[in-house]
């Protein structure tokens, strides 16, 4: 409750962040509703079909971005391709973030040889050389679903969170501000929760964007290579299909511009929030807003 | 409320690379006994690096030490039981250097407050508990109003470390331990504050074990003070006979490398202060200070 007085006081105060806020909001509402967008634009037959209409149809009334080299729309793909973006950003962004958060508290909060342990651990991860890791995973493990592919490209991008975040521990642990909740009989957990958690917010939100933005890039990777989840179809993939088909010569720019913009405002908007919360948590640039 | 707090032979080493052994010793067998009654202020000076906010931290049961023990009415503050902890805890209470890191940016200021009624259970109700803030921020002279409410950065350094104060005198704690509490304040400020410090002592019978690097402030508080340098405690005793008659060859030094506060030594380099107040031995200036409230 008084983190949600928080949050609203913190919006108040930055117009980059509210911005972020509404435009990625703006992406959520458009995603979750998707199936009904692309249901309506179907008018009860899957638009999305192949041969559901004729090929290459260029951008008009009945389909405003157009249709593709099977006959897809393209609005209804863009759609429900943005969801399966989001999802997959969120799926990795969440796991990688309270993978990254737990890590990084328990190691620079307790420190020694425990922390000791759990930073070589992470070392290690962050050296290893993802993508390629990725590639051979994915071909091994045939027929992933989107959600296996989350977990698989979290499991690498939790250390940059975890990393961040724990230097970010070990200099507030030792700020005076815990001394005193500590002489106050705060416990532990507490003071972790309540004392170092809200400080944390811009660094674990700047952890959360980059590990979504890399899964949704990491995606698009791997559908260029044939290697995507069965099934779904993601902003890469049409944007990798637009290339491959010469899209833009044949008139259908739409296939190539549209997801591309959208890719474009996502991190735009990622970005605008992790600014947006720096400005607002930095007690000096604060002091300049005129709190 | 226990009588006494005593530190025997306490050693805190720290790792530290590019040293011999891999390690410096902060404290280096350090005793000494504060005694709740009767009240009283210990000074504890040494130059930077001599180890004192390392004995305040462990004295506060923050940093364990090495070797040695800190016992609180004779039992070590590492291995007390729950309700012993508990009060413990209550009776031995910080002040600390940096009136400004003191607060998580994250809150209004009042939490300080609402926590120690919290934790101690020092109020039943929302509204005893706000009676209690209130009266305590007075007691400081500070106007409830003017600090309740607000964010840190909202109140000067001065208000900040005086709210301390005022968590302090809820808390009626037996022992205050101020590492370097007015290291940050400007002159005047400081005054008031040790006033204040000196009122408690006067008033709720606190002892207070008082940590600076300046003698000018150890003077103005009186009482004993303890002499520590290179983790070592060199010289006890009442103030007037450690700075007039110093045993030790770092005492010695120590008076030597600053002003003396004595009218009738003189400068022999050029001041610009016209005459130093004997009583006040700070160098307010005669004028109001810039904001009415400090
Ligand atoms: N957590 C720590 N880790 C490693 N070394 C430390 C730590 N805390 C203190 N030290 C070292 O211990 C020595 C004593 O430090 P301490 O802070 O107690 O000095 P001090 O007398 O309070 O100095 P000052 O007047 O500057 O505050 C210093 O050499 C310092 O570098
Ligand atoms: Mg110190």
């Amino acid at each position: 409750m008084r983190l949600l007085t928080a949050v609203l006081r913190t919006i108040r105060h930055s117009r980059r962040l509210a911005v972020g806020l509404i435009i990625l909001g703006l992406m959520v509402l458009l995603a979750v509703f998707s199936p009904l967008i692309v249901h309506a634009i179907g008018g009860g037959s899957d638009p999305i079909e192949v041969a559901a209409y004729e090929k290459w149809l260029v951008p008009g009334p009945d389909h405003l971005l157009g249709t593709d080299q099977y006959g897809r729309d393209v609005f209804a793909m863009v759609v429900s391709a943005m969801s399966v973006s989001l999802q997959i950003g969120a799926i990795a962004g969440v796991i990688s973030t309270v993978a990254g958060v737990i890590v990084a508290f328990v190691a620079g909060y307790k420190g020694g040889w425990i922390d000791g342990v759990l930073s070589t651990f992470t070392g290690i991860l962050l050296v290893i050389p993802t993508f390629p890791l990725l590639i051979a995973l994915s071909a091994y493990a045939k027929n992933v679903s989107l959600f296996q592919v989350g977990v698989m490209i979290s499991i690498f991008s939790w250390p940059f969170a975890a990393k961040t975040i724990r230097s970010q521990v070990l200099s507030l642990r030792s700020r005076p501000y815990v001394d005193l909740a500590r002489v106050s009989k705060a416990r532990d957990l507490e003071i972790i929760v309540t004392e170092l958690l809200p400080n944390l917010l811009p660094f674990i939100g700047v952890g959360f964007a980059s590990s979504a933005l890399g899964a949704i890039f990491g995606l698009v990777g791997l559908e260029v290579i044939g290697l995507g989840p069965g099934g779904v179809i993601d902003l890469g993939q049409i944007i990798f299909n637009a290339i491959s088909t010469g899209a833009l010569t044949l008139g259908a720019w739409p296939m190539f511009v549209v997801p591309i913009v959208l890719l474009t405002l996502l991190f735009a908007a990622l970005n605008m929030i992790n600014i947006g919360l720096e400005e607002v948590y930095n007690p000096r640039l604060r002091g300049v807003a005129g709190e | 409320m226990k009588s006494e707090l005593e530190l025997r032979g306490v050693q805190q080493r720290f790792h530290a690379r590019g040293v011999e052994g891999g390690y410096i010793t902060a404290v280096d067998d350090v005793s000494f006994t504060l005694a709740a009654s009767p009240p009283q202020v210990v000074s504890l000076v040494g130059q930077s690096g001599s180890g004192k906010s390392t004995i305040a931290r462990n004295v506060l049961g923050l940093q364990k030490p090495t070797a040695g023990s800190v016992l609180y009415g004779g039992k070590d503050i590492f291995k007390l039981s729950r309700a012993e902890y508990d009060e413990y805890r209550r009776d031995v209470q910080p002040v600390f250097q940096d009136p400004y890191a003191i607060f998580n940016p994250f809150y209004r200021v009042d939490r300080a407050l609402w926590k120690a009624v919290k934790k101690f259970g020092l109020a039943s109700t929302r509204a005893t508990g706000l009676e209690l803030i209130e009266e305590s921020l007075r007691a400081v002279r500070l106007e409830p109003e003017n600090v309740l409410g607000r964010y840190p950065h909202q109140l000067s350094g001065g208000q900040r470390q005086r709210i301390m104060l005022a968590r302090v005198h809820m808390l009626r704690p037996s022992f205050i331990i101020a590492d370097e509490p007015v290291s940050m304040l400007d002159a005047q400020v400081r005054k008031h504050f040790l006033d204040i410090l000196l009122d408690f002592q006067r008033e709720h019978g606190m002892t207070t074990l008082f940590i600076t690097h300046d003698l000018s402030t150890v003077y103005y508080l009186g009482g004993e003070v303890m002499v520590i340098t290179k983790g070592s405690i060199v010289e006890r005793g009442p103030v007037s006979t450690v700075m007039h008659e110093p045993s030790h060859p770092y005492t010695k030094l120590l008076l030597d490398s600053i002003p003396q506060p004595d009218p009738d030594a003189r400068w022999t380099t050029r001041i610009n202060v016209d005459e130093l107040d004997e009583e006040e031995k700070t160098d307010a200036p005669a004028t109001a200070p810039e904001t009415p409230v400090i």
